[in-house]
């Protein structure tokens, strides 16, 4: 629509229209074209969010694990030469790294999914659904001790990510 | 060849142009009354970010096919003769 179309622009002050010479430059608007229509429409996809939110906490973690493993110290530690305990150290700090990767990829996989289903389910962009998803998130991974352990998971990890999503909100 | 100007008889070409000026100043409202409608019952007050989130696209999505839905059937009324509600 070539006339004045509403939201994006600039209440129709255009470039064209400069009477008074207060008004500052205002680049005339540009409808985006559908390449970068379909490049925001990538982000919209919830199975692609959710793999990069996966990926991303997969790399957090095995920052997180190799750092914890490189704290632990070994039983034996009189018994070993400086290169075995390097040795030990090195494999533990390997072990650490991968499963904490493991553990963060699946987090941040399911959080991310849960949130972006429930987001395009309510049509709105909330604190719960935040809520939702971190209870999803936190009664899923801890299932295997039981069903309280799996509210308490849920209610732990659904105020945790509402405090995070809070103080993201006020430092961005 | 050019546009084939096979018009009915009785119709001239001025009326047509007239009819299609209309029909464009017809869907430049729409397109107007759409967006301010959606936008205010779709999208935050208190802006936190500059692109339209998740929830705020899917709301708009819908908001956008039900105003057609029922700017379809308003005009079917509208066109069959009978008050529209």
């Amino acid at each position: 629509m070539a006339t004045s179309s509403g939201i994006e622009s600039n209440d129709g002050f255009s470039s064209s229209k400069e009477a008074e010479p207060e008004t500052p430059q205002i680049p005339p608007f540009r409808m985006p074209t559908m390449e970068e229509i379909g490049a925001q429409e990538v982000w919209n996809n919830c199975a692609i969010r959710s793999v990069a939110s996966g990926v991303m906490g997969g790399g957090l973690g095995l920052f997180m694990g190799l750092f914890l493993g490189a704290l632990d110290n070994p039983l034996m530690q009189e018994e070993m030469t400086a290169r075995e305990q390097f040795i030990y150290t090195a494999k533990q700090m390997g072990r650490r790294s991968w499963s904490s990767c493991k553990a963060f990829a699946v987090m941040g996989l399911i959080f991310s999914a849960a949130e972006c289903i429930v987001e395009k389910a309510r049509a709105k962009h909330d604190a719960t659904n935040t809520v939702v998803a971190g209870c999803v998130t936190g009664g899923s991974m801890s299932a295997r001790g039981g069903p309280k352990a799996a509210c308490v998971g849920c209610a732990g990890f659904a105020a945790f990510s509402v405090l995070i999503e809070k103080f993201l909100e006020r430092h961005t | 060849m050019a546009a084939n100007t096979d018009l009915p008889p009785g119709v001239d070409k001025e009326q047509v142009f007239g009819m299609l000026a209309m029909e464009m100043e017809y869907k430049v409202e729409l397109f107007n009354r759409l967006a301010m409608a959606c936008f205010n019952k779709c999208v935050d007050k208190r802006y936190k970010e500059p692109e339209l989130t998740m929830g705020e696209n899917s709301c708009i999505d819908r908001c956008v096919s039900k105003y057609f839905l029922v700017n379809g059937i308003i005009g079917q009324m509208l066109s069959a003769g009978q008050r529209p509600m």
